[in-house]
């Protein structure tokens, strides 16, 4: 074989350099369990599609609608998994008794003046994910699941979001079959706003309950963090 | 997977849900939202629990009757004889949780805890 005797502009390159032992289990541990008929792969491909295209934007609009309409409002606190489809999320879904994980017994929080709620689960990773979509990394860190039930103005604070004393701090720990999520009070400054509008400013970190939204926020938090003491761009 | 035995439970909770499959199973609940409790911390934890260690021996308040549901120390090891019991939204104020607490004497923590775990506070 010579060097040249194959055209290189139709030779495909290999997607990765190296595949890691967790995408091989992955793989074995998927086709075992459709060989043997624990699942199918239509299944799989359903359970996957299905974790694809949740996200946070139903609960953002429940909050919106519950702002702008007090009949929602209170469904949604007596009986938030209605108020959810109202919303287009059915927590029956995929399977027909709801997520294996996440169940069905949905509760929402309500912020006050004088209360402000923040969710975790310390045990593991628990969140509302049939309405907000996957849990960010930081929720699932032990850090996070360690400090938030016992520092949580500090942890809050490290967040941006400062609690006078006057606001009482409650921490939710999902550690069963329960998941929650937080109903935040309306900033003032938008009143006469629609309810997308409204959605829009209601980020997933207000519905965790690690930020309050704000007029012109429309993004979830951006933390200061320390900078690298050697970045890489002063390497030789 | 119809015929495998571990789909069992997705079969029967179907149009039901899941802890709403267990309802009326659990007789009358032993407490009711106000009832301060005690955790009780003699149980042994050995393999598993979803109690934290963090509320063991802690006084707090009901805050929520929650459901009925077997209790996840048997879920866990897929005990059929497990027998569903009610679940307890209990409120713990921080301050007496942990020695030292640095935010205000307001501040709370809420956490489930099924009636097994649960004694009436002194």
């Amino acid at each position: 074989m010579t060097e040249h005797d194959h055209d290189h502009e139709r030779t495909v390159a290999p997607m990765v350099d190296e595949i890691t032992d967790f995408e091989v289990l992955e793989v074995a541990l998927r086709e075992l369990c459709i060989e043997k008929g624990i699942f199918t792969a239509a299944e799989h491909r359903r359970f996957t599609e299905f974790a694809e295209q949740i996200g946070p934007t139903p609960a953002a609009h429940l909050v919106a609608r519950a702002w702008l309409d007090p009949e929602f409002k209170a469904l949604a606190l007596a009986e938030p998994m209605a108020a959810s489809k109202a919303v287009g999320v059915d927590w029956m879904e995929p399977t027909g008794f709801g997520t294996p994980s996440d169940f069905t017994a949905f509760q929402i929080l309500e912020d006050t003046p004088n209360l402000h709620h923040v969710i975790v689960c310390a045990l593991c990773s628990c969140y509302p994910r049939p309405i907000l979509g996957n849990s960010p990394e930081w929720y699932r860190t032990p850090n996070y699941r360690r400090r938030l039930v016992r520092w949580p103005r500090q942890v809050l604070a490290e967040f941006g979001l400062y609690l006078p004393d006057d606001v009482e701090v409650r921490v939710q720990d999902s550690n069963q079959k329960h998941r929650f999520m937080v109903l935040p009070m309306r900033p003032e400054g938008t009143e006469g706003w629609t309810e997308d509008q409204l959605a829009e400013i209601v980020t997933r970190d207000c519905l965790i309950g690690v930020a309050l939204p704000k007029v012109g926020v429309r993004t979830n938090v951006i933390t200061d963090t320390r900078p690298a003491v050697h970045p890489v761009a002063d390497r030789p | 997977g119809s015929g495998v035995k571990r789909n069992s439970h997705h079969l029967h909770a179907v149009g039901k849900g899941d802890p709403q499959v267990y309802a009326g199973q659990a007789g009358t609940p032993a407490f009711r939202v106000g009832d301060r409790v005690v955790v009780r911390d003699e149980l042994p934890v050995l393999f598993y629990t979803r109690t934290p260690e963090y509320v063991r021996g802690a006084t707090g308040e009901i805050a929520a009757v929650a459901y009925e549901s077997p209790a996840a120390e048997d879920e866990t090891w897929d005990r059929p004889d497990a027998a569903p019991e009610w679940f307890y939204v209990v409120r713990f104020t921080m301050a007496q949780l942990w020695h030292g607490y640095t935010g205000t004497s307001a501040d709370t923590l809420q956490t489930e805890i099924p009636e097994h775990w649960l004694r009436a506070a002194g």
